[in-house]
């Protein structure tokens, strides 16, 4: 009977050898040898079929539009308005927490900027009454509003916002921005005049004050005395006040009796007695609750949840939709082969149909295939850049990549005709997953490249692009990222096309090795790719106002981009605020001079002018 | 007698029922369920269990099949999980049950079935490997901490209420985050290494019991080494009870797989496991629950008939202790 036992035993270690032996290693083989890969050569051979692709620039039937116009409806008081938001605020300090979308509808609701985003992608003033640089743009004076109080009864003057400076100066959230418009100092010139004075000109700075991090005006007293406190009581001059916050549950606001703003008519801002904030992460859950009536509006930043939500409306719910300058896609790390070599980069995003990843993301129809850091509804898009960016073209593609792979100085160091590999890296999120994927079937499908899949958490991820000190070159391959953001361009683009490395800025005469001044590099060239032109036509172009010129340098940026692509996209993000039909507001907002706002970019609300029609 | 009765048959073609029943059973009212109850229980395996073992063959034939299949350099009539046929103009996405895929086509157009097969593969390894790792590693370690008592058991066990103090997943997600390859063997392995401390309890638990057993005494006495009892006296006694408990914690270590699939932990894409077929599936949802549908019901499947099975063997090691 022993005997008999020890003889399963063995069996069962048999094979689990065996097991071990045959288990896959993880990775991916652009061959087909491997687990999970078809070793089918007719599919392997066959090329993508030639997609109807909607040429760039150009509408597809049904995408998001960005559009805004002013509330016809009349405004009625009172009611509660419980939001949906797709993930929890950690923190509501301007300065200090890290901040997205949802977190942003919630900040928006409590803080006010000093000037605000126009429909027409100009600045207003918001707490500002009127904004005005010196002829050099090294000087930016704010003329504030008077009579504002913050939450707890303090007034808000130019003291509170030069109070504000330190804080900004110290938080791990603005220090950065303070850095990037290089701001020396804010001072008082007055009881409701404030001076922001910079190290070098910026034509563009309005744009940093109404950015999160330095723009929401919070008060600076309670701030230094109990940060830790604030996070969950924050202070501002916002349209609500947190009366309870529930994390993980739900942050309740009610409305400000002492708001300074009034609508058009006269009447005082806010129109809601109350506005609750619940996250609930999954999209189908979010999206059920709002049609049970649950919540009374959700948020969503994913394109088949818009999708859905198209489909599940029967006429209960207004879709606030949003098609903005963010865009998805990818990066490859240019200081690592082969990706160093534009031949790979171009012959890969010529193989990358853009249709089929947005069509795994649910956005067929909603989203347009990206080809710069605009889209079509931004003032910067440029249609000049759109057919310079290479299109879908399989064999093209190939025809590119080949000249790399069968080159004798291949920077790689291969074999001649051997394929190259690298990583593809996406963080682990359901769509993500389903892009990334379609990405790899079509580059290894060309037997040209040994795509190996990757997926890690978003902070570790974020660290592989960031790399490390004193360079920062990063240890990755290909990369999922999002590029760009509805604000100034400079904002972004400055920052991240800036020198890659100390050494590449004291090649080009950006600084010096062990001089005072440190050599002008950033770690957030995540791409490592530097181009001395590129560059000046970015440091050209926030030294200047006018919107022409500006628009021409930000053009030769974005045609350089499509020329050497050291990214690649995939479609512009659309974005859906969907509320009850009696839910009005939202994309009508006004600034306090009567223009009109920017509406609802990437699913941020301004819940300040809505109300609830009975 | 009347040799035309059935259930007097049936006693006499019962090896184990004594003589003297015999004639009680023909005073019974119902002598077949007296001679049903005199059977030794779990002897007959029951339908269900039987069903059970059919569907783990098919899964296991599947995955067998689906990976000798790559192995071998061979096509054979299963297709490539990971074809996307929407880019080459084979298929679209989400497709429904047709003849050219069994199971429809998943969000990236990929053939479920072919996928679903695949899976499997992932699934039982994992389990067998875990399971061996835990009866091998956890047994033996266990048998010892109950044989030789003392200090050392106190030590051992103590370890290993330490590890089942911890939450099991969150364990499980820091050792696999710590592993940043995520191959089959990784998987198994840090899974396999969790499943050790059940294993331990269960046969130190055998073990106490057996120790003090007739059989035992008896090597005892003639002199025989205490590592060789353990190995030849006690262990192999234990081992049924760990092999019955095995198959019901294979049932619950695919399930872990499948979670960790479904947090995207486990084997790397494009892998197709049942754990990641459902979290892919899961974003498309609204529009068709037939990806989710499939892996979800193979899981339920094949646990559900891997504790089936696992209880009758159970049952069957519970006989052979009372026997001892």
């Amino acid at each position: 009977m022993t005997t008999r036992w020890l003889k399963y035993l063995a069996v069962l270690l048999s094979l689990a050898m065996l097991a071990a032996a045959c288990g896959s290693d993880g990775t991916t083989d652009a061959g087909g040898g491997d687990s999970g890969s078809s070793g089918d050569s007719e599919a392997e051979a066959e090329e993508p079929a030639e997609e109807e692709v909607v040429a760039a620039g150009t509408e597809a039937e049904g995408d998001v539009d960005t559009e805004v116009a002013e509330i016809e409806e009349t405004s009625v008081y009172g009611g509660d308005l419980v939001v949906g938001l797709e993930a929890e605020a950690t923190g509501l300090r301007p300065w200090e927490d890290s901040c997205s979308s949802p977190c942003l509808n919630m900040m928006v609701a409590v803080f006010d900027k000093l000037v605000e985003f126009r429909a027409d992608g100009t600045y207003g003033g918001w707490l500002a009454e009127s904004f005005e640089s010196n002829d050099d743009f090294t000087e930016w004076t704010f003329k504030l509003r008077e009579g504002v109080t913050f939450h707890n009864g303090v007034p808000f003057n130019a003291q509170s916002v030069a109070d504000m400076f330190p804080i900004h100066q110290a938080g791990s959230q603005s220090a950065g921005i303070v850095g990037s418009a290089k701001i020396l100092s804010v001072t008082a010139a007055d009881e409701y005049t404030v001076v922001y004075t910079l190290g070098a000109p910026h034509s563009a700075f309005p744009a940093f004050v109404e950015r999160a991090q330095i723009g929401f005006m919070f008060e600076p007293g309670e701030a230094a005395a109990n940060p830790d406190g604030f996070s969950a009581a924050p202070i501002g001059t916002g349209p609500f006040m947190v009366e309870t916050r529930d994390l993980d549950n739900e942050t309740i606001m009610v409305r400000n009796p002492n708001y300074w703003m009034s609508d058009g008519d006269g009447n005082q801002l806010p129109y809601l007695d109350s506005i609750s904030f619940r996250p609930i992460p999954d999209e189908g859950t979010r999206l059920d609750s709002l049609l049970s009536g649950t919540i009374n509006a959700m948020q969503t930043l994913r394109q088949g949840t818009i999708r859905d939500t198209r489909d599940a409306n029967d006429g209960d719910l207004t879709l606030f939709e949003f098609q903005g300058n963010n865009v998805g896609g990818g990066m490859f790390n240019s200081s690592t082969p082969p990706f160093d070599d534009v031949r790979v980069r171009r012959g890969l995003t010529m193989m990358n149909n853009q249709e089929a990843v947005i069509e795994s993301l649910g956005g067929t129809g909603i989203s347009l295939p990206g080809t710069q850091w605009f889209s079509p509804d931004s003032v910067w898009y440029s249609e000049k850049v759109a057919a310079a960016w290479p299109p879908f073209d399989y064999e093209g593609g190939q025809a590119v990549l080949s000249e790399y792979i069968n080159d004798a100085a291949r920077s790689d160091g291969k074999a001649v005709g051997e394929p190259i590999e690298f990583e593809l890296s996406c963080p682990p999120d359901p769509t993500l997953i389903a892009a990334m994927q379609v990405l790899e079937q079509l580059w290894s499908s060309s037997g040209l490249a040994t795509v190996n899949l990757t997926n890690y958490d978003q902070q570790t991820h974020i660290d592989y692009a960031l790399g490390a000190p004193p360079d920062f070159e990063g240890e990755h391959g290909a990369h999922c990222w999002r590029w760009s953001s509805d604000q100034d361009p400079s904002t972004e683009l400055n920052r991240q096309f800036a020198p890659d490395t100390p050494a590449t800025a004291i090649a080009n005469g950006l600084g010096e090795a062990g001089a005072e001044g440190t050599p002008l590099f950033t770690p957030t060239n995540f791409f490592n790719y530097y181009d001395h032109e590129l560059f000046g036509n970015l440091a050209a172009a926030i030294q200047t106002d006018s919107f022409d010129e500006r628009y021409a340098l930000y053009e030769a940026v974005m045609l350089k981009v499509a020329e050497d692509v050291p990214l690649w996209y995939s479609g512009h993000t659309a974005t859906l605020i969907a509320t009850q039909a009696n839910v009005v507001g939202l994309s009508g907002w006004t600034l306090p001079d009567g223009s009109l706002g920017v509406g609802h970019p990437a699913a941020e609300g301004r819940w300040g002018q809505v109300f609830i029609q009975q | 007698m009347s040799t035309t009765d059935p259930s007097v048959q049936e006693l006499e073609l019962t090896d184990e029922t004594p003589a003297a029943p015999r004639k009680m059973s023909r005073q019974s009212p119902k002598p077949r369920r007296t001679a049903k109850a005199a059977k030794r229980p779990g002897k007959k395996m029951p339908i269900t269990a039987k069903l059970a073992l059919f569907w783990l063959s098919l899964v296991v034939f599947g995955a067998i099949y689906a990976k000798f299949d790559n192995l071998l350099g061979q096509r054979l009539p299963l297709q490539d999980p990971r074809y996307q046929g929407n880019l080459f103009g084979t298929a679209s996405r989400t497709e429904t049950p047709s003849t050219a895929h069994f199971l429809g086509t998943d969000v990236l157009s990929r053939d479920s079935f072919a996928r679903l097969v695949h899976g499997g593969w992932v699934s039982l390894i994992v389990a067998m490997s875990a399971v061996t790792f835990g009866v091998v590693f956890g047994g033996l370690i266990g048998t010892f901490a109950g044989y030789v008592k003392g200090r050392t058991e106190r030590v051992i066990m103590a370890l290993i209420d330490v590890i089942l103090a911890f939450p099991a997943l969150v364990l499980l997600l820091a050792m696999v985050s710590i592993f940043q390859v995520r191959s089959l063997t990784v998987i198994s392995l840090v899974i396999g290494l969790l499943a050790i401390p059940a294993y331990t309890r269960i046969a130190r638990a055998n073990t106490l019991a057996l120790a003090n057993r007739e059989f035992v005494h008896a090597a005892q006495a003639i002199g025989t080494k205490r590592f060789t009892i353990m190995f030849r006296e006690i262990f192999p006694n234990v081992l049924p009870t760990l092999l019955a408990y095995a198959l019901v914690n294979a049932a619950a270590i695919i399930v872990i797989e499948g979670t960790l699939s479904f947090l995207g932990l486990s084997v790397q894409l494009p892998e197709p496991t049942w754990g990641n077929m459902i979290n892919e599936g899961r974003s498309e949802i609204r529009q068709t629950i037939l990806p989710v549908l499939w892996p979800s019901l193979a899981l339920t499947l094949t646990v559900l008939s891997l504790n089936q099975v696992g209880d009758w063997l159970q049952g069957r090691a519970e006989v052979r202790s009372a026997a001892l």
